[in-house]
């Protein structure tokens, strides 16, 4: 870098003159001469064949190409160069050319060249170096504060894309004491406008009174004439002697509820709404017949032909049924075991397995 | 504290009824067959991946894939507590936020109560749930399903009060006042209504009925009023309480102002009419 420097500062000092007395060839070459030494040859051409020939600029180009390329101690192409300037750029090319050859014929010194670069390669190496470990510094860091974050905490989640980040303005509850002192809603002075969320809205009286408010119960009083039903019954079905027709709702055969198995006690579903400890009845009575049957089997010696078979792990079977297929089992087995049932009256009216509920229709929850 | 009402709500539209959204969406386009999923171009894999996003996700969300699910807490519902399978303790799901709001669920879609019992059902659940130990609940709040039917009756069979919710148009304000007329003639007396999804901007262009129009139509006294408000969908789909949100939504604070009228057994004495344009500064020409 410094040899490079002062060749240009040469250059420079001993171009100068030659712009100054010759305006004609006052284009500034001389840079291009530095960087490039095969147009440097060229040029130094041109100066010697317009200018007054003077040594220094040869002696400039010499030492430029000894700086700038490996094949510097050659004389002989410039020399020739200087010889032939008049004849034409062909000329030129060849001697281009045959500088080249004469550069590549050379055997490949380059030892030079690297002791002049090993500082700035240094340099570079160095900066990349440190950029790497600054790198590497900030890269461990940052795993290291992430691993404070206890997994499955907030940020932990929005960090793994689990949460949305904006999510979490919403996360702490808004609080205040008075209800009826909100400082989001602000009444107006002349309570004729309210302020929320930044707007202004105008607020109108409420202008219904007692009396249209009974006018309208009358109204409808009138409209609409009902009783709240208190029995379902099916089509076909005969109504229970103590029970007002008006309250009875009638559900057409082919409704879906209609046709579905109905057996809860409601006794037992009272008892089993208001049971606050223990264990749930349906649990306790599964457990109790297992523990019937095994008692039973350690009874008769049969520990070996612990099996439940089908016939008697119906008793303890649950009553709800979620899967259709099961509970249509279920039933035909029911069928099975009570010989007075026949098998075509079943579609039309499942057996009742408990039969306290008279009602057999079935619903969907509200 | 140990005052005890319950809640009847009502919704003639189906809008924000959970009912509806419970229920598993008809699935025509579900293809069980993974022969006719295949790609026409043979592959060398065939990648189960790949016929899982042919499935429509957005219609059966359960197939989707890798997307984090939220756990169902619902484990036990009222059908299991009739049945002996739980307690009711068991059965009740507890808030996150605040442990003293429990939500029970009455049923599972498929599961079947028989239609006359539900509502004796229903009583004996609210009674059991007076006589907690851990004290009686201030409000029991029943979601009715909507229409007439018998999930109505049901719903309405242990109430004592109720609150409508309808929408300011034309068809809701109809099947809202035959609603509050079968009320009536059960024998709840206290009906209050909030009006739900008003839009002031279509109120100022005489496109919607004003909440004084709705009032006048039906009589009641109001409850709330709650603007349209795109949080509300927003806060639904993410679980979040809408009126917790920070910072708060219009619609959140009208819901909150329309739970503490139901605490305090007050009305709304005046309504919100349109937006006024704020008065603007000698300055604000300038930016100021």
């Amino acid at each position: 870098m410094a040899s490079l420097r002062t060749l240009q500062i040469h250059s420079m000092l001993l171009f100068k003159p030659n712009s100054i007395w010759g305006s004609k060839h006052s284009e500034p070459p001389s840079f291009l001469v530095l960087l490039r030494p095969q147009f440097g040859s060229t040029n130094s051409a041109r100066i010697n064949s317009s200018c007054t020939p003077s040594p220094p600029p040869k002696f400039v180009l010499r030492a430029i190409d000894a700086s700038a390329t490996s094949a510097a101690d050659d004389p002989r192409p410039h020399d020739q160069v200087v010889k032939t300037d008049p004849d034409a750029a062909s000329t030129v090319k060849h001697a281009v050319a045959q500088l080249r050859a004469t550069i590549s014929a050379f055997p490949p010194v380059v030892f030079p060249n690297i002791k002049r670069q090993v500082g700035s390669s240094f340099a570079i190496g160095f900066c990349i170096a440190t950029t790497f470990w600054v790198l590497a510094v900030k890269f461990f860091i940052g795993r290291r504060k992430s691993r404070d974050t206890p997994p499955g905490s907030v940020a932990d989640l929005v960090r793994r894309g689990q949460l949305r980040s904006d999510r979490r303005g919403i996360t702490r509850p808004l609080k205040y004491d008075d209800p009826f002192n909100n400082p989001l809603v602000k009444v107006g002075k002349s309570n004729s406008t309210v302020e929320m969320c930044g707007k202004v809205y105008r607020l109108a009286p409420v202008t219904l009174t007692e009396e249209q408010q009974a006018i309208h119960q009358k109204r409808r009083s009138r409209a609409y004439q009902w009783k709240r039903p208190t029995i379902f019954l099916k089509e076909g079905d005969s109504i229970p002697p103590d029970i007002d027709p008006d309250t009875v709702r009638w559900i057409p055969a082919n409704h879906p509820f209609a046709t579905t198995a109905n057996d809860i006690d409601e006794d037992l579903a009272q008892n089993n709404v208001r049971q606050k400890h223990g264990v749930p009845f349906r649990i306790k009575a599964e457990h109790e017949a297992l523990q019937r049957k095994l008692e039973a089997l350690q009874g008769e010696q049969k520990l070996n032909k612990l099996m439940i078979d089908s016939s008697n792990a119906k008793d303890f079977e649950r009553a709800f049924k979620s899967h259709p297929k099961s509970a249509e089992r279920g039933d035909e087995s029911f069928l099975n075991e009570h010989a007075g049932n026949s098998k075509a009256t079943f579609p039309e009216r499942p057996p009742n397995s408990s039969g306290i509920t008279s009602s057999s229709e079935e619903m969907q929850n509200p | 504290m140990l005052s005890v009402r319950f809640i009847h709500s009502i919704n003639p539209k189906p809008y924000s009824i959970p009912a509806t959204t419970t229920h598993p969406p008809t699935t025509p386009f579900v293809f069980n067959n993974p022969k006719t999923l295949k790609p026409r171009f043979p592959k060398p894999k065939p990648n189960p991946l790949t016929v899982r996003s042919v499935l429509q996700w957005n219609r059966k969300p359960q197939l989707a894939g890798d997307t984090p699910r939220v756990v169902n807490r619902v484990n036990y519902t009222v059908v299991e507590v009739l049945n002996g399978d739980c307690r009711l303790d068991q059965a009740l799901v507890r808030d996150k936020r605040w442990s003293n709001f429990e939500l029970l669920c009455i049923s599972k879609p498929r599961s079947k109560l028989p239609i006359g019992f539900g509502g004796k059902a229903l009583v004996w659940l609210v009674d059991a749930l007076k006589s907690r130990q851990e004290g009686c609940p201030d409000f029991i709040i029943i979601d009715c399903p909507a229409g007439i039917d018998a999930g109505f009756i049901t719903a309405i069979t242990p109430a004592n009060e109720a609150i409508l919710v309808t929408t300011p148009d034309i068809t809701s304000l109809r099947d809202a006042d035959r609603v509050t007329g079968l009320l009536e003639c059960d024998g709840i007396r206290d009906i209050k209504m909030i009006v739900n999804r008003v839009r002031t901007d279509m109120i100022k262009g005489e496109d919607m009925m004003s909440v004084l129009d709705v009032q006048e139509m039906l009589g009641l006294a109001l409850l709330g009023v709650i603007p349209e408000d795109s949080e509300v969908i927003r806060s639904t789909n993410r679980g979040y309480p809408l009126v917790l949100n920070k910072p708060p939504t219009l619609a959140g604070l009208a819901f909150e102002q329309a739970a503490w009228r139901l605490v305090e057994q007050d009305s709304m004495k005046a309504v919100m009419v349109e937006e006024e344009p704020k008065k603007r500064g000698f300055f604000s020409f300038f930016g100021g």
